[in-house]
């Protein structure tokens, strides 16, 4: 397990400030909440007279704005897009910062198996992913449940859980391309470009139709709006969201027990 | 009974050129030295022994073991030095010692202790604010800490100061004492020569000598030495001969067959003086290099 | 010269690649604005009824999104990001890849001085960003002029990559004095990135409350917001200066601190 605490180790202060960043922004925008809530029950009343087209153009759905969870799925678009880029950031970084930073050569030498070392690896990341989404609920549960007596913790929960879905994928491509790649030079390099590149294919959805569109973003596999309306998770998505995983991964290991690490 | 065992090992990159068909064996306890210029597949050997790389075919057993597919087992007893050494920067030496040390479990403290006093090695930098022949000492405890069998080392002593270098050495004997094999690749043929029981050389890709050290550079060849006339020099060109060339008054070159042939030959011209030596390895090596196949 | 024309080959590829990015984003945004232009003027109502503090803490403030020009502005934010992290990357690694890809040796001991390197190496970022800039000017004039609908939109979309191009530009120099300052080159373009990123977030913070009015000093996103840049027609000056002197002492920086720097083996 030394190589799992090692990872552990060294991404355990970038991870804290991810966290207590996400929660801080997340907060900050809970708080809000209680400041306007009396003049979204007045817009809520106008809104119902207006035909459902209008509606949807908004990107929300009449009766949800006024729960907390619901007014907190606005500003959450922007937080599951931070977390996929920590989360591209430690699976790019598992194995590509070894290969990129040359000290591949101290690692694979070592008597680990390879399959054992990217499972280390790959569980590291997935522990540093749980403790950032544990911070983020232990800090917007009790901010949220403040707001009002409303508070539906279920569906916050439910809600705030794709964040960590959507970072398990994103975690889980680039633990595949930093495994793949010749050389990653430089993480960020990789995992911006490569989040946002996704983000756009999910804007693209107007010209290549927004149910064909879903399939090609993980960003687009958890409907807020679906979830907000159900309290519940579209199966087939979920569905979709393992096999791109477990694909990946699998993908991962396959291709790192054959890799050929090159000196300089 | 062989440490390591090359069976046919053939690395092919594309069109480029990798190795082609090394075979030789490391025995037990022997310092095995492994030369040959940049780019002759000295590292890509070395690389497909420690299965950082996959052999195209071939095989190679280390310990009786598959490299490819017992490499864990076999690295518990490798000590590995590559001859770049990058770690981890924002760690302390000591904690990558520890680290290091933690793959092995086995307490390795008290050795890292005595390696490092012995390296002149200060444990509580930064790795990032070592100089480069610091960080290559890191690298020298980081692959003896454990005290494996089999020491592999790929070009090593870059960065040594000459202190250092005779510290290394020393090291290295030290270790061969007390049991453990050791396979040194480098193009510094002087410190091969000096430590080495056993060479193989490689060119191309293609391992063109396997010797003794004792046997190369003293029972095959001989270097003469001679000061006369130039007109004589065609006189040497004959079979056997290699390396002939001429520097002011001397001719040299070095002679492998009948002695008594050339003794005679050397008797047809005037000799000012003679020496007759044995060649150095460097010597030997650029007789193979600039030998047409 | 031949510094330079390396370092716009190395970033030709890449540069492809955000161009690409580009073109999609503004072609899909405008695509979505077809969308909502034709549900009608029902929407055009909904967002005027729609309280101050709600439309701001949905992003909306201050945007007629039923107009091209407003919808344009509201994916500008999004333009925006998207070109402030190309120049972040680019000047971080631009500076700092001859140290982390070991060659910083192989350069520096060629017969131009540090500052002839540092210029060569600028120049050829401050080309890239540029045709990043043109090019996505020359898509927004194609794209947004087939949605516009008779509204003439030529000086709007001049000055939103004006704009543009000067957050480009901080944030280029931005990250080239990071790398020239920072200790490690190789976290050099993460630090970059994520003064970016914390200053974006700032500027979303700063959006959905209003009493954070004061932070928008911080964050470059907010000197030339698409909202009231449209509403004047024109530049806050407080901003332009502010970026003219973020940008002056980034350079300053990046000259001295890579003069004087260290480099690693």
């Amino acid at each position: 397990m030394n190589v799992f605490l090692q990872e552990l180790r060294s991404q355990r202060r970038s991870t804290l400030i991810w966290s207590l960043s996400l929660a801080a922004f997340g907060s900050l925008y809970l708080l809000l909440f209680g400041a306007i809530r009396n003049d979204i029950s007045a817009f809520e009343d106008v809104l119902k007279n207006f035909p459902p087209v209008a509606q949807a153009a908004l990107g929300f759905v009449i009766g949800t704005l006024k729960t907390v969870s619901g007014f907190y799925a606005f500003a959450f678009t922007y937080i599951v897009l931070c977390g996929a880029i920590q989360a591209a950031n430690l699976g790019v970084g598992a194995i590509g910062r070894e290969i990129g930073g040359s000290t591949a050569d101290f690692l694979l030498t070592k008597p680990r198996a390879r399959w054992s070392i990217l499972a280390q690896k790959a569980l590291a990341v997935l522990v540093l992913l749980v403790a950032t989404n544990v911070v983020l609920l232990a800090v917007t549960i009790p901010v949220a449940a403040a707001q009002g007596p409303d508070f539906d913790a279920g569906l916050f929960v439910l809600l705030s859980a794709t964040m960590f879905f959507v970072q398990v994928i994103f975690a889980s491509l680039g633990l595949l391309y930093g495994v793949a790649a010749k050389k990653v030079k430089s993480v960020v390099a990789v995992s911006l470009p490569g989040v946002f590149a996704f983000y756009i294919v999910g804007l693209l959805g107007a010209v290549v139709g927004e149910d064909a569109i879903r399939y090609f973003t993980p960003f687009k596999y958890f409907d807020i709006g679906y979830i907000l309306k159900n309290a519940a998770y579209e199966t087939g998505f979920c569905l979709v969201a393992v096999a791109v995983v477990v694909v990946a991964v699998g993908a991962s290991f396959a291709v790192f027990a054959k890799k050929d690490v090159q000196a300089l | 009974m062989n440490v390591i065992e090359i069976h046919h090992l053939t690395k092919s990159y594309g069109k480029a050129r990798g190795i082609v068909d090394v075979s030789f064996d490391v025995e037990e306890g022997e310092i095995f030295g492994f030369i040959g210029p940049n780019g002759a597949g000295k590292s890509t050997t070395i690389r497909t022994l420690l299965s950082l790389i996959r052999p195209t075919s071939g095989s190679a057993t280390i310990f009786g073991k598959d490299c490819v597919k017992q490499a864990p087992e076999i690295a518990k007893e490798i000590g590995y030095l590559p001859s770049e050494v990058f770690y981890y920067d924002k760690m302390k030496v000591i904690d990558l010692l520890k680290y290091s040390a933690s793959f092995y479990g086995k307490d390795c403290t008290k050795r890292i202790k005595e390696l490092a006093e012995y390296m002149d090695l200060d444990l509580k930098r930064r790795i990032d604010d070592l100089s480069y022949g610091n960080r290559k000492k890191v690298g020298i405890v980081q692959g003896l800490l454990h005290e494996p069998k089999l020491i592999i080392l790929d070009e090593p002593t870059g960065g040594l100061d000459p202190l250092m270098q005779q510290k290394f050495f020393e090291l290295l004997r030290q270790e061969n004492a007390k049991g453990a094999t050791i396979l040194l690749s480098s193009h510094v043929l002087d410190e091969v020569q000096r430590l080495c029981s056993r060479v193989a050389i490689i060119k191309e890709g293609r391992i063109i000598k396997l010797e003794k050290m004792s046997d190369l550079t003293r029972d095959n060849y001989k270097k003469f030495s001679v000061e006369c006339d130039a007109a004589a020099d065609a006189r040497f060109a004959v079979d056997g001969v290699s390396n002939l060339e001429r520097k002011g008054g001397t001719v040299s070159f070095l002679f492998k067959g009948d002695v008594d042939g050339m003794v005679k030959r050397l008797a047809e011209v005037h000799v000012r003086n003679l020496w007759v030596e044995e060649p150095t390895l460097e010597e030997i090596f650029m007789h193979y290099y600039t030998k047409e196949e | 010269m031949n510094v330079f024309w390396r370092e716009l080959r190395a970033n030709r590829k890449s540069l492809i690649w955000w161009c690409v990015g580009m073109v999609l984003m503004i072609y899909a945004g405008m695509a979505k604005y077809a969308a909502y232009a034709t549900s009608g003027t029902s929407i055009a109502d909904l967002m005027k009824q729609m309280p101050a503090s709600l439309s701001a803490a949905l992003g909306f403030a201050g945007l007629d999104v039923m107009k091209a020009s407003g919808f344009y502005g509201m994916l500008y934010l999004y333009l925006l990001l998207m070109v402030a992290i190309h120049a972040a990357l680019l000047g971080a690694n631009i500076l700092a890849k001859e140290e982390r890809d070991h060659t910083s040796e192989f350069l520096m001991v060629k017969p131009a001085s540090r500052s002839r390197i540092v210029t060569a190496k600028l120049a050829a970022a401050f080309v890239n960003v540029t045709v990043l800039n043109l090019v996505s000017l020359g898509l927004s004039f194609a794209v947004v002029e087939q949605y516009a609908a008779g509204e003439n939109m030529t000086d709007e979309i001049l000055l939103l990559m004006g704009a543009m191009f000067i957050v480009q530009l901080v944030f280029l120099f931005l990250g080239s004095a990071i790398a020239a300052v920072g200790k490690r080159p190789r976290s050099a373009a993460s630090l970059a990135t994520t003064v970016m990123l914390v200053t974006y977030v700032v500027s979303i913070v700063v959006d959905i409350n209003k009493n954070l009015g004061f932070l928008r000093y911080l964050t470059p996103f907010k000197y030339f917001a698409a909202a009231p840049v449209l509403d004047r027609m024109g530049y806050e000056p407080v901003f332009v200066v502010l970026s003219a002197l973020i940008i002056v002492a980034s350079v300053v920086v990046t000259y001295l601190a890579y003069d004087r720097r260290d480099l690693k083996l």
